[in-house]
């Protein structure tokens, strides 16, 4: 075994070379400070709370010791699903807005801005409001229906005579998430109120009835989903550089984009199912994946996981903390971030023209 | 054009009757005219009219011909076809406004509310011109729009905090924030005509140099028109319109992006015309949609907002089609 440093990379070897592992330093040292900085934020989102629970006694009720009852209570059946749940949305949305910018090429796309998001919520809506004996299980199923109709209608719409542009893309989707939006809103003043109480608190996009049921269905469709987008991860970064260079390199491109899109959808339609709308996750995270490190696209896609579950769980416990008891739902406080982020990123890359 | 002019004031006269007529307790035509013409203090019937339906019908004549020209001049200064009170963030800035001010100061301002939401869509609009102007390709659809849709989202979810920590103060605004004509009073009503209507006729005797600038800066000089001045006055127009018309109804999306386009389909690109028509058109849809709203699932009543975003976010993305061939 042998180790050679080489800009920025470590190299690996067997000493006969029959097999060599190529390590980007800087990338594999911003994702272990990520992770540290989530196992941070995860032990902070136990401890602070209207509870208080201090830290060694936080240990021992994670290494399964019991202090009291409500100690307990508090830990493994609020706080701890809460922090889960919220870092499994982030890194889902993240994801997803990581996947559906490559395949559009635009950097600015994001699930809720295109009304992926919106398509997800309507079906929700209209399931709780019309059908209120259904089972919250096929809430993710009825979801990913909604978001990829959308999202097919979008594609559709934009695909114009000289090919489908990145700009038309977003600018239809904003005008559909208007439409949807005012379906749900007409959903909202028409269906019985204690129905349209229950749809409400879950459109406000808040984890704070999070559970472990949430937690498990959240996990298992996100590992799913994203060991097939790691798959694909190579074939992104040759689509990156363009459709025509992407053949070149021998990626199978209708099939990538068909899958890219099938992954970005369901992320978000599995996690807008079980929180409601995030926004912004989606565009800020891929970015501040870039900006933290120059990797290769397998590493870019887990920094940009780690990134949105820090932001979602960072906003879920600020939105608890700040206004106590008060709770500001995630949502409104990724939105806070996100815009003046996007700005920055418009000015950068509005070089399309329309 | 005369004829076509005629036609319009007919059809707004026929659904400002039939507006009135309809509704949970529906009246004969001849009721109506005879209320309004000549009112019996004691009849019930005349009092509902009086003092429910006139100031509503009223009400959504004046915001659908405030917003529709609003748009219209937007529309032509930005040379911009995709250009709407509501997708440039300025509704989104009215109610901002509105909401933090009744937030600091207490509900009891509602006179001065117009005045608070104008501001508020004034910063806004210059906040997401500035915006759109300092990205590298200018002010073009896309960058305005885009800008105008995130500063809509920031202010939205700034809106939605506030409801958050003062959950009991807002029960009224909230109301008001879906777009509705319900529950407004003539007084309102006459707090913000004014306004309006001098806003309105400043438009439209700066519409034949709107056309002008329609044709590109340099057109626009070289016909003697100092464009500096006439945008920052188009500007003041507008931003009284939309946020009179905010004022009234709360914020109304896509009136003034469809609206226009319909007139420029009937009158073609003259400016001169294509404001007035717009404002007639304007007030008979929304005339039409606020039937509509109040009559479509009985007992209840959607929000008169939610139905002019179904119907104008079609429209909004077939223009987006047609001008990408």
């Amino acid at each position: 075994m042998s180790m050679v440093s080489e800009k920025g990379h470590i190299i690996l070897r067997t000493p006969r070379q029959g097999l060599a592992l190529r390590l980007p330093v800087w990338g594999m040292a911003a994702s272990a400070l990520l992770v540290c900085g989530l196992v941070l934020l995860f032990a902070a989102s136990m401890v602070i709370g209207s509870y208080d629970i201090d830290l060694p006694t936080l240990l021992a009720t994670l290494s399964g010791e019991t202090v009291s009852k409500s100690i307990d209570n508090v830990v493994w059946q609020f706080r701890m699903p809460r922090a889960l749940v919220a870092m499994l949305v982030g890194a889902m949305m993240a994801c997803s807005g990581a996947a559906l910018q490559n395949v559009t090429g635009n950097s600015l796309a994001d699930p809720s801005l295109v009304g992926i998001s919106q398509g997800a919520a309507l079906t929700v809506v209209s399931a709780i409001v019309v059908f209120p004996g259904l089972s919250p299980d096929v809430r993710p199923l009825l979801a990913f229906v909604g978001a990829l109709c959308v999202a097919g209608l979008v594609q559709a719409l934009s695909a114009g005579q000289r090919g489908p542009s990145p700009v038309r893309f977003i600018l239809i989707g904003i005008g559909l998430s208007a439409f949807i939006s005012s379906l749900t809103s007409a959903m909202l003043t028409y269906g019985n109120i204690d129905r349209v109480m229950s749809a409400l608190a879950w459109l406000a996009g808040g984890v704070n009835a999070a559970t472990w049921r949430d937690v498990f269905i959240l996990s298992t469709w996100s590992m799913a989903l994203l060991a097939v987008l790691l798959l694909l991860s190579r074939s992104m970064a040759a689509l990156r550089m363009g459709e025509a260079t992407a053949i070149g390199l021998g990626a199978e491109v209708r099939l990538v984009r068909l899958g890219l899109v099938a992954i970005g959808v369901g992320l978000a339609a599995v996690s807008t199912a079980i929180v409601g709308p995030i926004g912004f996750v989606g565009l800020v995270a891929p970015h501040a994946a870039r900006r933290l490190a120059h990797t290769g696209p397998a590493l870019h896609l887990v920094l940009t996981a780690l990134c949105g579950a820090f932001l979602v769980a960072a906003a879920d416990l600020i939105g608890r903390a700040a206004f106590a008891p008060i709770q500001l739902p995630a949502g409104l406080l990724t939105a806070l971030l996100g815009v003046p982020i996007f700005i920055v990123l418009l000015r950068r890359s509005a070089r399309a023209q329309y | 054009m005369a004829l076509l002019l005629m036609a319009l004031a007919g059809a707004i006269c026929l659904l400002f009757a039939l507006h009135i007529a309809v509704g949970a307790k529906p009246l004969p035509l001849g009721t109506v005219i005879e209320a309004l013409l000549a009112r019996d203090p004691k009849a019930f019937d005349h009092s509902i009219i009086w003092d429910l339906r006139l100031p509503r019908a009223l009400i959504a004549i004046t915001v659908g011909a405030a917003l529709a020209v609003s748009g219209a001049l937007m529309q032509g200064v930005t040379r911009n076809p995709l250009a709407d009170p509501g997708l440039l963030g300025l509704m989104a800035g009215a109610s901002f406004a509105v909401v933090m001010t009744s937030l600091v100061f207490g509900p009891a301002m509602t006179n001065w509310a117009p005045w608070i939401a104008a501001l508020g869509a004034f910063v806004t609009a210059l906040a997401v011109y500035a915006v759109a102007h300092w990205t590298p390709g200018g002010p073009t659809p896309l960058t305005l729009t885009l800008t105008g849709a995130v500063i809509s989202a920031f202010l939205a979810a700034l809106v939605s905090i506030v409801h958050l920590l003062n959950e009991d103060s807002f029960d009224n605004l909230r109301v008001w924030l879906s777009g509705s004509l319900s529950g407004r009073s003539l007084e309102t009503l006459g707090v913000t005509a004014p306004p309006i209507i001098v806003a309105l006729l400043l438009g439209l005797a700066l519409a034949p140099r709107v056309t002008a600038l329609a044709m590109g800066d340099e057109v626009a000089k070289g016909l003697g028109i100092k464009t500096g001045p006439l945008k920052l006055q188009l500007l003041v127009v507008v931003v009284v319109l939309t946020s009179s018309a905010v004022a009234l109804a709360g914020p109304l999306g896509f009136v003034g992006l469809v609206i226009p386009h319909v007139a420029r389909l009937l009158v073609g690109s003259d400016y001169r015309w294509i404001v007035p028509f717009s404002a007639l058109i304007g007030a008979a849809f929304l005339l039409g949609t606020d039937t509509l709203a109040r009559i479509a699932i009985p007992p209840r009543e959607i929000s008169t907002g939610i139905i002019t975003a179904m119907v104008g976010a079609p429209v909004f993305i077939q223009l987006v089609r047609m001008r990408a061939r």
